[in-house]
C-alpha cells in the first residue's frame, strides 16, 4: 500500500470528513488533527524564487528559522521552512500573493506569545512582522494613535509616556505585539472598564490572504473590519491600526484576602457590575490565598469605592487575612507543606507588585511596567500552559471552582487569574464577537478565568498537559462557555464549543476570503 | 525506502516503525530534528494484535496524524466495548467512555502514522548493537545482508516486546523476565452468538491465562495466551469446545494464526524499562501494556512522550535520562493505575465502567464474579506479583507517583 492509497491525505482544509470507524466514536470529539503535519514544501522553491526576484530574501538557515520553533506555550514545536521580518504592508502583499500562487502556508507571528502553537509554522513561511514597529502618528487632540502593528505594547507605552499619553487596554504582557493582540482580544485588569484591547481599535491597515492592502475601520470596509479584529489571524494581516488612548495617570492598588473562591468572584462580579473601580482582577495562590486587585486612577474614584462599595465586600486586610490562615493552619498542621509555600510566595511575589523604583508615595506609577515584570518573573515557567473558560456572569463562580478542582488533581501548585470584560454591544452589532472568546450569553460583561499551573523545574510530558487542557475545556463545552484560547492544539473544541453551524459560516468566509487557505493556517481549521 | 551510505549522522535514530515510534518521530520532525527510524521488515509489515484500540488511543491517533482513513481499519470497524464472561455464563458487557472505538488493521494504520509523522524509514533494517558513546550513540545494523551504521545523538528503542534495544543495553534482561505467548486463530465463522459489537474475554483459568475473542473480516479470532512454553495448540482446542458447548459458537477450522511473545507483567508491578545514557526505551518495549493486553494507546503516549524528552533534553541540553524519565511519569500512572487494585477498588482508572457493570447484576451473580476473578489470579501466584501490586498501589496513594526506583 503507498501513501496515496490512504485517502484522507489531501483533504481539504477544514472540512471533517465522515468517520469509517462508528457514529458514535468519540462522541462529540471532531475528527480534526490538531498538531498539524509538517507542510512538505511542494512550490516552495517556486516561491521563493519569484519573491527573490523582487528583493524578498526569505531566510532558510537552520539557525534564522530555530528561533522560531515555538511560542510562548512552549509546548508545541514546528520548525518553518523559511522566515522574512516585513518591513511594510507592500512587503505583506508581495508574499500573500506569492504564497496563493504557490499555496504555501503563511504563518504570522509578533510577540510570539500564544501558548497553543497558533504563531508556529509548521513547515511553511513564517511572517515575522516584527520589522513593522514605528509609531507613526500621535494625534493627542483626539487621543488616538497610529501604530505599526508589529510593534510591542511596551514601546508603544514608550512612545507615549514621553507625552503624558498612555494606550487604554492591553494584555499585562508588554511584549506581545499589537496587531497579534487586537486578533485575539487582549485581557487587562481594566477590561471591566474598557473592554478588551480590540475594542480599541478605531481603524486599521490591513493585508488581505489574497494581497490587498486596505484601510478599514467602523465607517470604511466594514465587514473586513469586524472579521480581522478577534479574528484570529483568518482574514489578514494587521499592518497598522489607529487605537484610542488616554492621559497616563499613576495607579492607587488595594487588594482584599479571601479564602472562599465563591465569595471573592461574587464581589469581583459586585464590583465589575457596578463599575465600583478602575482595575479589577483576581490573583490566586492555589484556592487558598485569593487576592482580589482593586485599582484607582484617581483619588476621587478610590474615596467613592471605600466610602459606597467596601462595606459590601467580604474581603480581609493583610493583617486580619494572616490571622485567619494562622487559625487555619494551626487547625490543619498537615498541611505545614502548603503554607510554608504559600509564606514564600506571598514573601518574593507581593513586594514585586509594588516595587519602590516605581512607586510615588502609595501610587504605582507604570502599573504595566509593573505587572509584566511580575508575569515573567513569577508565572512564566518555561511552558506556559493556560488554559482558560469565558463565561457569562451567571456561569463564572461555578465554571471557576470546576476548573479549581481539576487543577488541583494535576499539579501541586497553580494560580487561578479571573477578570470581567466589558462587551459593547452585542453580537448582531458587533460581528466581530461572533466565534471569539467573548461567551455568546453574557450581556454587557463577559469573564475569563486562566488556570495555570506552577511548573518549577519539573518535565512533564505534553499529555500531562493536553489531558489537564481537555479536562478544563470539557468544562466548558459542558457548560455552554467560550475560551480565550481554543486555537491551535485546542481547536479541536471550536466546534464544539461554538457548533458546526457557525463554525461552517466562518469557513465560507474564510475560503472566500483565503482561496489556497495559506493564511495562518493550523490555527483554526 | 531509501538506503544510507557510508555513517549516517543524525540527531535521532529511532528503532521500529510501529505506533509508538510513529508518534515519537512526529515530535521530533515537527521540531526539525533530523531523525531515521529503522525497521527490522519491509513496510507496511504486519503485527499480530487485536486491533481494538481505546478511545484514548484513537483520539491521539486523530489529533497528531488526523482522521483516520477506512484502509486502516478491519471489519467490523469498530469495537463498542468489552464483554467480560464467567463460568455459570455470567456476562457483564462494558461500553467504552465516549462511544466505540477503531478496530485497527495494524499493518496498514502503523504504516498510516508512521508516513504521516513524515519521518525518513530505513525498512529491511535490524539492528545489530548500539554503543553509548557519551555525546552520542554508535548504530549498528543490517539492512538486508549489508551492514549500515549510524551515528546519532540520541536513539529511542520503540521496537516491541522483545527489544533488541533493550537486550543490547542490558544483555541479561531476556533472562529475567517471564515471557508469555499470546496467539490469535482466525477462523471462518459457521455460527456465533457473540456479540460482534465487542471484544469478548474469558475469566476462565481452565482455558489459559488470556482467552479472547472477536470477528474480524468476517472471520471469528479465537485467542489464547499463556506463559511461554505452553501448548497453545492444545488451549486452542479446547476453547473452540467451550465456547462450542455454552455459547453455540461454531467454527470451521483454522486457516490462520498470528503468534507474539510478550513482556506482559511489567506495568503490573511497575517495572519498566527506559534505558540508559542516551538511549532511551518506550512503548512496550517499555513494558507499558493497558489492561486486557490494550498496548497501542500506552504505546502511543509513551513514544510521544519519548520524542518530546530528546527534543526538551536537545533543546536544553539536559540530560536524556533525567528528562524522560520526569515526563514519563503521567504515562507510568494511567497505565500502573488499570492494574491498581486501590484504583480499580475506589477509583476510574480504565475507559470502560467496570464498577457500574458489575453493579447492574443481581447480588448473586456479583459474589460469583468476584469470586470467578480471584480464582482467575490464582494460577498467577506464581509470578509473585501481588504482594508488589499491593505494595505499589500503597506508595501510589502516598506519594502520589510510583516509585521510578523499579525501572530500568
Amino acid at each position: 500500500m503507498k501513501q496515496d492509497e490512504f485517502n484522507t491525505t489531501k483533504l481539504p482544509r477544514g472540512i471533517i470528513p465522515p468517520d469509517p470507524v462508528g457514529p458514535d466514536s468519540l462522541k462529540g470529539v471532531p475528527r480534526q488533527q490538531t498538531n498539524p503535519s509538517r507542510w512538505d514544501g511542494t512550490g516552495w522553491n517556486a516561491f521563493v524564487a519569484e519573491l527573490t526576484s523582487r528583493d524578498i530574501m526569505i531566510n532558510q538557515s537552520l539557525a534564522g528559522r530555530s528561533v522560531y520553533i515555538t511560542d510562548g506555550g512552549g509546548v508545541a514545536m514546528g520548525l518553518p521552512r523559511g522566515v522574512l521580518v516585513a518591513r511594510s504592508s507592500e512587503d505583506v502583499a508581495t508574499i500573500l500573493k506569492a504564497a496563493q500562487k504557490y499555496t504555501v502556508p503563511v504563518s504570522v507571528r509578533g510577540g510570539g506569545l500564544t501558548t497553543e502553537g497558533e504563531c508556529i509554522s509548521f513547515g511553511g513561511l513564517q511572517l515575522d512582522t516584527r520589522g513593522m514597529s514605528n509609531v507613526l502618528h500621535i494625534d493627542e487632540a483626539n487621543l488616538t494613535v497610529r501604530t505599526e502593528a508589529g510593534i510591542y505594547w511596551h514601546s508603544l507605552a514608550e512612545a507615549l509616556r514621553r507625552r503624558g499619553l498612555d494606550y487604554i487596554s492591553a494584555p499585562l504582557n508588554m511584549t506581545s505585539s499589537v496587531g497579534g493582540t487586537l486578533g485575539v482580544g487582549g485581557i487587562d485588569i481594566n477590561s471591566p472598564k474598557f473592554g478588551c484591547s480590540a475594542d480599541q481599535a478605531i481603524a486599521l491597515k490591513v493585508v488581505t490572504p489574497t494581497g490587498e492592502i486596505v484601510e478599514c475601520s467602523e465607517r470604511e470596509n466594514t465587514e473586513l473590519f469586524e472579521r480581522v479584529l478577534l479574528g484570529y489571524g483568518q482574514f489578514g494581516v494587521i499592518t497598522e491600526a489607529t487605537l484610542k488612548i488616554r492621559p497616563f495617570t499613576p495607579i492607587t492598588m488595594h487588594y482584599f484576602y479571601y479564602s472562599s473562591l465563591r465569595t471573592a468572584i461574587d464581589d469581583l462580579r459586585f464590583l465589575v457590575e457596578e463599575e465600583a473601580a478602575d482595575y479589577l482582577g483576581i490573583l490566586t495562590m492555589l484556592d487558598r490565598a485569593i487576592n482580589l486587585l482593586v485599582a484607582f486612577d484617581s483619588d476621587e474614584k478610590e474615596r467613592e469605592f471605600f466610602s459606597r462599595y467596601k462595606k459590601r465586600i467580604s474581603g480581609l486586610g493583610e493583617i486580619g487575612f494572616a490571622i485567619h490562615m494562622a487559625a487555619h493552619y494551626a487547625l490543619h498542621p498537615w498541611k505545614a507543606k502548603e503554607a510554608l509555600y504559600l509564606l514564600e510566595r506571598k514573601r518574593s511575589l507581593l513586594p514585586e507588585l509594588s516595587p519602590a523604583a516605581h512607586m510615588h508615595g502609595n501610587k504605582i506609577i507604570d502599573r504595566t511596567v509593573v505587572f509584566s515584570r511580575a508575569v515573567w518573573k513569577f508565572w512564566g515557567d518555561r511552558e506556559m500552559v493556560i488554559p482558560d473558560l469565558a463565561t457569562s456572569s451567571e456561569k463564572f463562580a461555578e465554571a471557576v471552582e470546576r476548573g479549581n478542582e481539576v487543577c488541583r488533581r494535576y499539579f501541586p501548585h497553580y494560580t487561578l487569574y479571573c477578570v470581567g470584560i466589558k462587551l459593547f454591544g452585542s453580537f448582531e452589532n458587533r460581528p466581530r464577537y461572533e466565534l471569539s472568546c467573548i461567551p455568546p450569553d453574557a450581556q454587557n460583561f463577559g469573564y475569563g478565568c486562566e488556570f495555570e499551573p506552577m511548573l518549577g523545574n519539573h518535565n512533564y510530558s505534553r499529555d500531562h498537559f493536553q489531558s489537564f487542557k481537555n479536562e478544563i475545556y470539557d468544562i466548558g463545552v459542558d457548560m455552554g462557555t467560550s475560551y480565550y484560547r481554543f486555537g491551535g492544539m485546542m481547536k479541536g473544541y471550536i466546534r464544539r464549543a461554538f457548533g458546526d453551524e457557525l463554525v461552517d459560516k466562518h469557513l465560507a468566509m474564510k475560503q472566500k476570503a483565503d482561496p489556497a487557505m495559506i493564511l495562518n493556517p493550523d490555527v483554526i481549521f | 525506502m531509501s538506503r544510507p551510505e557510508g555513517i549516517r549522522e543524525v540527531d535521532v535514530l529511532i528503532v521500529g516503525a510501529g505506533l509508538s515510534a510513529a508518534a515519537a518521530s512526529k515530535r521530533l520532525v515537527d521540531a526539525g530534528y533530523e531523525t531515521v527510524a529503522i525497521e527490522r521488515y519491509a513496510l507496511p509489515r504486519n503485527k499480530p494484535c487485536s486491533g481494538i484500540i481505546s478511545p484514548r488511543g484513537h483520539r491521539f491517533l486523530i489529533e497528531n496524524f488526523g482522521p483516520l482513513p477506512r484502509e486502516i481499519l478491519h471489519e467490523p470497524t469498530s469495537c463498542q466495548g468489552v464483554t467480560f464472561h464467567f463460568r455459570g455464563m455470567i456476562q457483564m458487557p462494558m461500553d467504552f467512555d465516549y462511544g466505540s472505538t477503531p478496530h485497527l488493521n495494524r499493518m496498514n494504520s502503523d504504516y498510516w502514522a508512521v508516513k504521516q509523522s513524515k519521518v525518513e524509514v530505513h525498512d529491511r533494517t535490524r539492528l545489530i548493537s548500539l554503543e553509548n558513546r557519551g555525546n552520542h550513540v554508535e548504530v549498528l545494523a543490517k539492512q538486508d545482508k549489508e551492514d549500515v551504521r549510524y551515528r546519532a545523538r540520541m536513539v529511542i528503542g520503540a521496537d516491541g516486546t522483545n527489544s533488541q534495544v533493550v537486550c543490547s543495553l542490558y544483555p541479561g534482561y531476556r533472562q529475567s523476565i517471564n515471557w508469555f505467548t499470546v496467539r490469535q486463530y482466525l477462523h471462518e465463522i459457521i455460527e456465533c452468538p457473540l456479540d460482534r459489537r465487542y471484544f469478548h474475554f474469558w475469566f476462565h483459568p481452565g482455558l489459559g491465562y488470556y482467552t479472547w475473542s472477536h470477528e474480524r473480516n468476517g472471520r471469528q479470532i479465537i485467542g489464547v495466551g499463556h506463559k511461554a512454553g505452553d501448548k497453545l495448540t492444545a488451549r486452542h482446542q479446547k476453547t473452540i469446545e467451550y465456547l462450542e458447548k455454552h455459547y453455540g459458537v461454531k467454527l470451521k477450522p483454522t486457516e490462520d494464526k498470528e503468534t507474539v511473545v510478550n513482556n506482559f507483567g511489567l506495568s503490573l508491578i511497575n517495572r519498566y524499562v527506559f534505558g540508559k545514557g542516551n538511549v532511551i526505551v518506550t512503548g512496550q518495549a517499555a513494558g507499558f501494556l493497558n489492561m486486557i493486553a490494550e498496548g497501542m494507546s500506552c504505546a502511543l503516549h509513551s513514544g510521544a512522550i519519548a520524542g518530546e524528552a530528546a527534543v526538551e533534553a536537545m533543546r536544553s541540553n539536559a540530560d536524556l535520562q533525567s528528562v524522560y524519565r520526569q515526563m514519563i511519569a503521567s504515562e507510568v500512572r494511567r497505565c500502573s493505575d488499570q492494574w491498581n487494585p486501590i484504583k480499580i477498588l475506589f477509583g476510574r482508572p480504565h475507559e470502560a465502567d467496570f464498577r457500574e457493570a458489575l453493579s447492574r447484576l443481581r447480588g448473586r451473580d456479583k459474589r460469583k464474579v468476584i469470586v470467578e476473578i480471584l480464582k482467575f489470579l490464582y494460577p498467577w501466584g506464581e509470578y509473585n506479583w501481588g504482594r508488589q501490586m499491593v505494595m505499589q498501589a500503597l506508595i501510589r496513594e502516598l506519594r502520589g507517583n510510583y516509585s521510578p526506583s523499579r525501572w530500568l
